[in-house]
């Protein structure tokens, strides 16, 4: 369903940030992207809705493919319409409800009626635990709370793909439990996701493929027991111990 | 001597043209806002050819005097604009004083426009949303709330700029004191009243300031 070849992505043209990366992704499947800070994790994942746009090389989701090399601004719209994302930071609209912020889209992109819109907001809401809450700004919420929100806004899109770009990472310790547990929900309704995370032991629990990143390119590909029980690359080895310990 | 009189028995005859100042000050602050507005999207999208011709427009603007501007307005383009020639000098300084100040409001709103989270804007693009969407559903409101405080101070140099009315022979506050004047030679009581009007105008404008603040903090 997913289909990355030949991505590249430099900044100011020198330093390659990710290097010739080829993956491709089945329905159904829940990606988590591991590694050290700055070795392009973040950046692939934006790269597939082009939040951040590559330097060479084709995506695919769905049906079309674009070219980094050359596309127009509705191919890049096209290729949004495929996924939604959840951000380190929530990026929750600060001049609306909690409610508001998963009716924007629906309404403004998808040409949904304000009470079919409303519907969804209420089932999501609730999904994620925060119906009680629908009413309240981001700036009245917690972290954790926010981020909840965040994931009912994306799944709201109903995307064919869920991106997560670190979605704890900006938690405090105790908020962290909650928002996996909304994701590991979501998990367990069949969505399709990818996962950028430092959280390896749920990377473990949720995942049905790892890819471990490591300067710009994807040094291992496979099942969390291959990667994460039996490491052979030393980088990899390395990781773990750090983050296991 | 100050004759007491004399000052609350021309108060009030100043204080009737109290409506052409508001009036004067409320078309301006609409269409300046309407002005600073555009601008600042401009400037902020850098649209091209537009962008440069909108800093252009501000460097005269805000490189002038206001009299300076009025009079080339309004004596200067009437030797080569019919239109001007047969303009109310009232629409004149309301259309001077709105290009005026909507040059100063769109800094104003622009360095608003810039201080909200690129995260926001990200956000509208992952759902999809276009980028006129986005900035009038999104970036705008969060802005105006920012760019308030520099707004209402906008607003308050509009409303006492327009005791340069007179100088084109409107008669507004200003201009009813300064035929007051020329009649009964009390300057003192008068300009007394015309400083004490203007001054319960702006506080009443800085009340509106601190409303409008609160019910922006309880929203978010």
């Amino acid at each position: 369903m997913i289909e990355i070849s030949h991505l590249w992505k430099s900044f100011d043209g020198e330093t390659d940030i990710l290097k010739d990366i080829n993956i491709s992704i089945q329905k159904g499947e829940i990606v988590a992207i591991l590694g050290s800070s700055g070795t392009g994790k973040s950046t692939l994942l934006r790269c597939l809705n082009y939040l951040t746009k590559p330097t060479d090389g084709i995506i695919r989701i769905g049906s079309h493919g674009i070219d980094a090399k050359k596309h127009s601004k509705k191919e890049i719209m096209e290729l949004r319409s495929h996924s939604a994302m959840v951000f380190q930071n929530y990026n929750l609209f600060k001049n609306k409800t909690a409610i508001e912020n998963i009716m924007e889209a629906l309404i403004t992109v998808k040409g949904k009626s304000k009470r079919e819109a409303q519907e969804i907001g209420l089932r999501l809401l609730d999904k994620v635990g925060m119906l009680e809450r629908k009413d309240f700004f981001p700036s009245k919420l917690s972290g954790g709370q926010q981020q909840r929100v965040g994931i009912a806004r994306a799944l709201a899109l109903n995307p064919e793909v869920l991106l997560l770009d670190e979605p704890t990472s900006a938690l405090d310790p105790e908020l962290v439990g909650e928002v996996l547990n909304t994701i590991q929900k979501v998990a367990e309704d069949g969505a399709t996701m990818i996962l950028v995370t430092h959280e390896v032991m749920f990377a473990r629990r949720i995942a049905t493929r790892i890819l471990f990143m490591a300067e710009g390119t994807i040094i291992a590909d496979g099942t969390p027991k291959e990667i994460l029980d039996n490491p052979e690359d030393e980088r990899v080895k390395r990781f773990l111990d750090y983050n296991l310990k | 001597m100050f004759d007491l009189s004399y000052f609350f028995g021309v108060f009030p005859v100043i204080a009737s043209k109290l409506q052409v100042t508001l009036l004067l000050t409320l078309t301006a602050a609409v269409f300046s806002i309407i002005i600073g507005v555009t601008i600042a999207v401009i400037a902020y999208y850098k649209i091209r050819i537009l962008y440069p011709i909108t800093r252009f427009y501000l460097s005269i603007l805000r490189g002038t005097p206001l009299v300076a501007q009025l009079y080339f307005f309004y004596y200067g383009l009437a030797r080569v604009s019919e239109i001007v020639l047969n303009m109310k000098p009232l629409t004149a300084v309301a259309l001077v004083l709105s290009l005026n100040t909507g040059a100063f409001m769109s800094e104003s709103i622009r360095g608003a426009l810039l201080s909200v989270d690129s995260g926001q804007k990200e956000a509208a693009a992952m759902m999809g949303m276009s980028e006129l969407q986005t900035i009038r559903r999104i970036v705008l409101p969060q802005a105006f709330r920012v760019s308030l405080p520099a707004l209402f101070n906008d607003l308050i140099n509009l409303l006492k700029a327009t005791s340069l009315a007179f100088m084109l022979g409107v008669r507004d506050i200003m201009g009813q004191a300064k035929s007051e004047g020329a009649q009964s030679f009390r300057y003192f009581e008068i300009y007394l009243a015309v400083m004490i009007i203007y001054w319960l105008l702006v506080l009443g404008f800085s009340h509106l300031h601190k409303i409008m603040d609160r019910k922006c903090m309880e929203m978010y």
